[in-house]
């Protein structure tokens, strides 16, 4: 039993950190919020070649076969920089077109996505935002050649970048799974702006959009169980990026209270101030416990890989608010305004604790687990 | 990074378990002799000073099979063995600082339990403030006198033995002044006087020492290194692992799930309603996120690390989580939370504080965890301090010295 990284994660984590120090300084994420695509082509790329893009794909597709322990450890070091860009959705479609895609879906996708050539976001929440997948409400309807797809998705994650879209629709069989083109007829993108410049989320239209007859993903009418696992590595991997903004606040926040001089002393000797940081330091290490438990239960198959993932994303998405929101607290002023890069971990955090089913979502997922 | 128990952990659970099927007690332990020799019987089973080495009369096993021993007994609700305070950061100090002497008369004894032992830190004056202690014992050469007040003394009254911080150099700036020795509770200038808590009962005492005697071969380490000496014995305290404990809450979550079933308020069972069922679910993410916490402790300590100031982050934590976690049990119970006398079996829980009681106990008692060992505001300096390294506050008495 050992809870600490190996020496091939820690120099994952190591090099992702030196990595990203370079590559994604403040500076570079602040530019990219102006970008109206949002996100680095280059960096993409480089990403690619790095391995990060096929980390846990099989190596057959061009990955290493890497755990969701080791894709915590890069979304960790991600949300620290406040990487912006499709990481997370497109990991999430990968690993469902490789658990259930043909050969053919798998040949077309998953070595372009390792590559860094193409990215892909999943299409889940309908109008009426509900994570549950039985709650689904777009409808694909049977044609002599394919389906056709009518609905509205709503939040979806970078799709504006996306090559493809995975899309969860009913059918007369039942929730069914589709990879959409987001370039087919009857589809539009509506990009929002949102209060977290490195996030972005599209709203997806779907008019009678036809899809060719291979692109249903997994057997029809049994989508729901792989959107229950996808939403569970979704949940552990937002943690995880949570988790390292709010390491990356705390860090902040403890070197300001050292500088910063108050009443004739560094206001870190303050238990005003001492006080509100080992707090967050309590928040932040149990965070670490519950992001990569949850990792590790979902690589192991533990008997508890289905709790773990609400545990950790109840946590961690109470606990990074406050711990961001409490660096702003401990500096001051200086905190608020927009030249300190605070702000970019912050609102980071905040961006997250809504994705792939907030703390009450997931409270209610543990009620039903352990109260059944 | 690897939570898998090995098959070696897991033939020892097995062990474990079939050992606690077939020994632990079927009826409630009510005399200070029964539960001697149920900690006897534990101790000869090898699930006592398991930390401790062999040539000491402990059993030199792993933190890891210690935490399974912790979490079996939880499990099945096994009496906890006593001398819990000598056994785990007593005896651990006379390990790090006592002579072969002490060595040798003490700690087999304290094992066994055949010698009780009680810690006489705390005074009326001196809390956080520990170091300002008062209570002085003047060095006679063969012995020292000791003279003054204890209190929140556990295990008070049934004490044999008790390991003392008084000041041997009143001189001497407050922290450099005290000395650490070991006093015997059964002699004429020592009397213990029953504390009643806020839950009704009394497991704590206050100690009066009035010409007590304590001999010099008791003294532990150097004249006027207690200060250094106690910080020993409060880490060991504040760094045990939390696993069983995490059980125990574990185990009263599970009545307390069995209570919003079969408790109706406003027309439906609690368990029915949404305001109960956020409630319960914050309850279970925050015990398992301490579970958690607790395995990753166990496995440093299982590598060999020492948690040093960290420890205090696990104190912090569990501590708090309990305060947090009785306080929702009480909401969700209503009424039904207040009640002192259980009828049924989901109302009677463990509490974790070594006496079982009801919900109403618990919650009582989770007030405690926050003040002893070092006060949640005290762990709070200590993680400012010593691991996120924030600068010293400035405080009268750091001037003076």
């Amino acid at each position: 039993m050992n809870f600490a990284f190996s020496s091939d994660q820690q120099l994952l984590k190591n090099s992702a950190r030196a990595f990203l120090d370079e590559h994604m300084t403040p500076a570079t994420v602040r530019l990219l919020w102006d970008d109206p695509r949002g996100e680095s082509e280059t960096l993409w790329k480089e990403m690619g070649e790095l391995g990060w893009l096929g980390l846990s794909l099989p190596e057959a597709h061009g990955g290493s076969g890497l755990g969701m322990v080791e894709t915590a450890i890069l979304l960790e070091e991600m949300g620290r920089a406040a990487v912006p860009g499709p990481y997370l959705p497109t990991v999430l479609a990968a690993r469902a077109i490789e658990e259930s895609g043909t050969d053919g879906q798998r040949k077309r996708w998953l070595s372009a996505i390792a590559t860094g050539d193409a990215r892909a976001t999943l299409a889940f929440l309908d109008a009426d935002l509900d994570w549950r997948p039985e709650a689904t409400q777009a409808r694909a309807e049977k044609r002599a050649t394919g389906w056709t797809l009518s609905g509205t998705k709503r939040f979806v994650p970078w799709a504006h970048v996306a090559d493809v879209l995975l899309v969860p629709a009913r059918t007369p069989d039942g929730l069914t799974l589709f990879l959409v083109d987001p370039g087919a007829a009857g589809l539009t993108l509506e990009p929002a702006q949102v209060m977290d410049g490195a996030t972005r989320l599209v709203t997806v239209t779907l008019e009678g959009t036809p899809v060719a007859g291979d692109a249903v993903l997994g057997a029809p009418g049994q989508a729901g169980p792989l959107l229950a696992s996808l939403l569970r590595r979704g949940a552990v991997g937002a943690a995880a990026e949570m988790l390292g903004a709010a390491r990356r606040c705390l860090d902040m926040a403890v070197g300001y209270a050292k500088v910063r001089e108050q009443f004739g002393q560094p206001i870190g000797s303050f238990q005003a101030i001492r006080h509100k940081c080992a707090e967050m330091l309590l928040e932040v290490e149990n965070s670490h416990s519950a992001v990569y438990y949850a990792a590790w239960a979902l690589d192991a198959k533990a008997e508890d890989a289905e709790l773990a993932p609400s545990v950790a994303k109840a946590y961690v998405g109470d606990a990074a608010r406050r711990v961001c929101g409490e660096a702003i607290q401990v500096h001051g002023g200086i905190g608020f305004t927009w030249e300190y890069d605070l702000h970019l971990y912050f609102k980071r955090a905040k961006a997250l604790e809504a994705m792939y089913g907030d703390a009450d979502h997931h409270r209610e997922l543990i009620v039903r687990r352990v109260a059944a | 990074m690897d939570l898998t128990p090995t098959p070696e952990d897991l033939a020892f659970r097995n062990q474990v378990r079939r050992w606690l099927g077939a020994n632990v007690p079927a009826h409630e332990l009510k005399t200070l002799d029964e539960r001697k020799a149920w900690h006897r019987k534990l101790y000869e089973a090898g699930y006592v000073g398991m930390l401790w080495p062999r040539e000491l009369g402990g059993w030199g096993a792993s933190p890891m099979q210690q935490a399974i021993v912790q979490d079996e007994m939880a499990r099945v609700d096994a009496p906890p063995a006593i001398n819990g305070l000598g056994i785990g950061f007593i005896g651990p100090t006379i390990i790090v600082h006592g002579t072969d002497w002490q060595k040798q008369r003490y700690l087999k004894k304290m094992l066994t339990a055949e010698e009780i032992w009680c810690q006489l830190y705390s005074e009326p004056n001196a809390g956080s403030d520990l170091a300002s202690l008062k209570t002085r014992a003047e060095d006679q050469g063969d012995h020292f006198v000791v003279n003054g007040q204890k209190i929140w003394t556990s295990s008070g009254p049934i004490a044999d033995w008790g390991i003392l911080l008084a000041r041997t150099d009143p001189k001497a700036p407050k922290h450099k002044g005290i000395s650490c020795l070991l006093l015997n509770m059964r002699q004429p200038g020592v009397e213990v006087r029953p504390l009643r808590q806020i839950t009704g009962s009394s497991l704590f005492s206050e100690v009066f020492m009035t010409n007590a005697r304590a001999d010099r071969r008791d003294l532990i380490g150097r004249l006027n290194q207690g200060w250094e000496i106690a910080q020993t014995t409060l880490g060991f305290e504040r760094g045990s692992n939390s696993l069983g404990r995490v059980t125990r809450y574990a185990i009263a979550f599970n009545q307390l799930v069995r209570a919003a079933k079969e408790l109706r308020r406003d027309g439906r069972p609690l368990i029915e309603d949404p305001r109960v069922r956020a409630k319960l679910g914050k309850i279970y993410a925050e015990l398992e996120v301490q579970r958690y916490a607790g395995l990753r402790v166990l496995s440093a300590l299982n590598r060999g690390e020492s948690p040093g100031a960290a420890s205090s982050i696990t104190k912090l934590s569990y501590t708090e989580f309990e305060k947090r976690y009785y306080e929702l049990a009480l909401e969700i119970l209503g009424p039904w939370g207040q009640l002192v006398t259980a009828r049924e079996e989901f109302e009677e829980i463990d509490t974790s504080s070594g006496e079982p009681g009801t919900w109403a106990t618990a919650f009582l008692w989770s007030r405690a965890g926050t003040i002893y060992s070092g006060s949640s505001e005290i762990q709070k300096n200590i993680i400012g301090e010593r691991v996120l390294g924030l600068p010293k506050e400035v405080r009268a008495d750091r001037l003076k010295a």
